[in-house]
């Protein structure tokens, strides 16, 4: 069921995690930065973060044994899909929410 | 008519009366638990230190008892605070309320004086009852565990006999239900069982689930309202965003459980479902990054209340930070099974309590002494443009900080010698624990556990001078987007 990772991917195992985190994080950030400010030049910075998740996503998979079985590729590929949708449904879900809120409040003014 | 800079009672309801004690007892709490703390952290490095008086094990378990406690009562506080508020209507069952602090404040001091002086007892039945039942982070005694459950369901009954009778918001729904949680949940640690695998088993649906979904739905309640008085954001949309985040909570949160199956000798779909759950438990905190700043440009708002509002802050950093990034480090099986019980953990342990519910719980003392003293301004141009506020944040934050770090450089050797090198065996723990890298880590553990008490110290001291003797009173924010 697991293979436990090598003490040589100790770091790299860590380190990639914290990584994919992080780089999670900046992707977000500059994916909302960008529509809320209508920067659309730092989409492909966002973008470009995510490919270093995608990296990191691949680096972690491989020195924690998770490409040997098929469960754990599963993972790696929700985690991979997750972290580029969530953020495009979080926006949708902003738009929306704000929106509804804004007519609610035209409306009782 | 408020009385402005001075704490004056009748600047408060019912509701928020009874808080400021919850507040009160919370805050002391916090200083034993730092204080337990370091010497604790002392006895790593001088292992003679208070041996056969207060030892390393009493030591830990009054510092992790102690945060469990403050931090309980630090939630139940807010939940009184905004009770009155929220549903529009005194609080139902008042007196009973007050009732149950008393009994269960006098209970906690019984139960710390048994932990103190008595320590430990005969290997009987009785000792389960009357001193120590045992279980690590949950070792209250029997009678005080029902105490805590009976205390929780008197604040289940004010909470839901209060909203019953006024105004019923998205935020009581979800309170009301998440008290039942609070109650029902605590009961699977308070039954023993022979199997040790079962035991723990159970006992992690109160360290895992009682943490990890009850008091972060609290989190999510008091944030919600926290975010209405501090920023003055909308109320439907506040309410949204909490249906929405204990969704994602609750969706990847629960079986999120799994990653404490992994090595008490549960069936091996754990690893499945804990190692998937947990993989896709920061994805929710990541997205909320994109609601953060869409929050943020969205709306211009002018926040009355600069220390609740920098805590605020501190809570979803912290939170992002000591939950998401130091538990995916190492949440994965493949690798779980060399850091779980190490210095690794305890480093996110550490931060992830702080990030998540101490900053939380802050933010609320500064709005309590807000209106305590009248309603006073605390937004800038504070006296000594607010420096205890200040310090004490960036000393707590740092403090926590640099512990962090510092237990994960020794939780790093352990992994690595005691773990995968000598395969968990005692000549590995004390090879371990022997390494320079491993001592020099509890070293600065410990100077920066000084470092958090002075900031404690100068938390306390601006709690109390905050505010007093202010004229200007607050000015309510207003959502301009």
């Amino acid at each position: 069921m697991i293979e436990p990772a090598s003490l040589g991917n100790f770091f790299t195992i860590f380190f990639t995690a914290a990584m994919v985190i992080l780089l999670g994080a900046l992707y977000a950030l500059l994916f909302a930065y960008s529509r809320i400010r209508l920067v659309p030049a730092l989409m492909p910075l966002a973008y470009l973060s995510y490919a270093g998740l995608f990296v990191s996503t691949l680096v972690l998979a491989n020195a924690a044994n998770l490409l040997s079985h098929p469960l754990w590729v599963a993972v790696v590929v929700c985690m991979l899909v997750g972290y580029l949708l969530a953020p495009h449904a979080i926006w949708h879900l902003c738009v929306g929410t704000h929106a509804r809120g804004d007519a609610v409040t035209a409306k009782v003014s | 008519m408020a009385t402005l800079g001075i704490c004056d009672s009748a600047n408060l309801n019912g509701g928020q009366k009874l808080a400021v004690k919850y507040f009160t007892v919370a805050i002391t709490l916090f200083g034993a638990q730092v204080l337990f703390g370091l010497m604790a952290g002392l006895q790593y490095l001088m292992p003679d230190f208070l041996y056969g008086v207060l030892d390393f094990s009493v030591n830990r378990m009054v510092h992790i008892n102690a945060l469990v406690v403050w931090m309980l009562y630090g939630f139940l506080g807010s939940v009184y605070w905004l009770l009155e508020e929220e549903s529009q209507h005194e609080v139902v069952g008042l007196k009973l309320g007050n009732l149950i602090f008393w009994v269960l404040t006098a209970a906690v001091t019984v139960v710390v004086l048994v932990y103190l002086l008595v320590q430990v007892g005969p290997g009987k039945e009785s000792s389960l009852w009357l001193i120590n039942e045992g279980r690590e982070y949950i070792e209250a005694p029997r009678w005080a565990d029902i105490g805590i459950v009976v205390s929780v369901l008197v604040v289940f009954y004010n909470v839901a006999a209060t909203f019953s009778k006024g105004r019923y918001t998205g935020i009581a729904g979800v309170l009301v239900l998440d008290m039942l949680a609070l109650f029902g949940i605590y009961l699977a640690g308070m039954f023993y069982t022979t199997n040790i695998s079962i035991d723990q088993y159970w006992w992690w649906w109160v360290i895992h689930l009682w943490v990890e979904a009850t008091w972060e739905v609290m989190v999510a309640c008091i944030m919600a309202y926290g975010l209405m008085k501090v920023l003055g954001v909308r109320r439907k949309i506040v309410e949204t965003w909490l249906y929405i985040e204990v969704a994602l909570m609750f969706g990847s949160g629960i079986l999120g459980l799994g990653h404490h199956y992994f090595w008490i000798g549960t069936p091996e779909y754990w690893f499945s479902i804990g190692g998937f759950f947990s993989a896709l438990e920061p994805i929710p905190l990541v997205a909320m990054v994109v609601h953060a700043v869409f929050d943020a440009g969205a709306r211009h708002a002018k926040n009355s209340n600069h220390p609740t509002m920098a805590w605020l802050i501190a809570h979803a950093f912290g939170n992002f930070f000591g939950a998401g990034v130091w538990g995916f480090m190492h949440t994965l099986p493949q690798i779980n099974l060399y850091t779980h019980g190490t210095q690794w953990s305890a480093s996110h342990g550490h931060l992830a309590f702080f990030g998540a519910y101490a900053t939380i719980i802050i933010a609320m003392f500064y709005l309590a002494v807000q209106h305590w003293r009248g309603g006073v301004w605390m937004s800038g141009d504070l006296p000594g443009n607010g420096w205890k506020w200040k310090w004490s944040l960036g000393l707590l934050n740092l403090g926590m900080v640099g512990m962090t770090v510092s237990m994960l450089v020794s939780g790093y050797v352990q992994s690595q010698i005691e773990r995968a090198i000598e395969g968990s065996s005692w000549i590995g723990y004390f090879a371990a624990q022997a390494h320079p890298w491993f001592t020099q880590g509890m070293w600065w553990r410990e100077l920066f556990g000084v470092m958090f008490a002075v900031g404690f110290v100068l938390l306390v001291w601006d709690l109390l001078t905050i505010g007093k003797g202010e004229q200007r009173a607050l000015v309510p924010a207003v959502s301009e987007g």
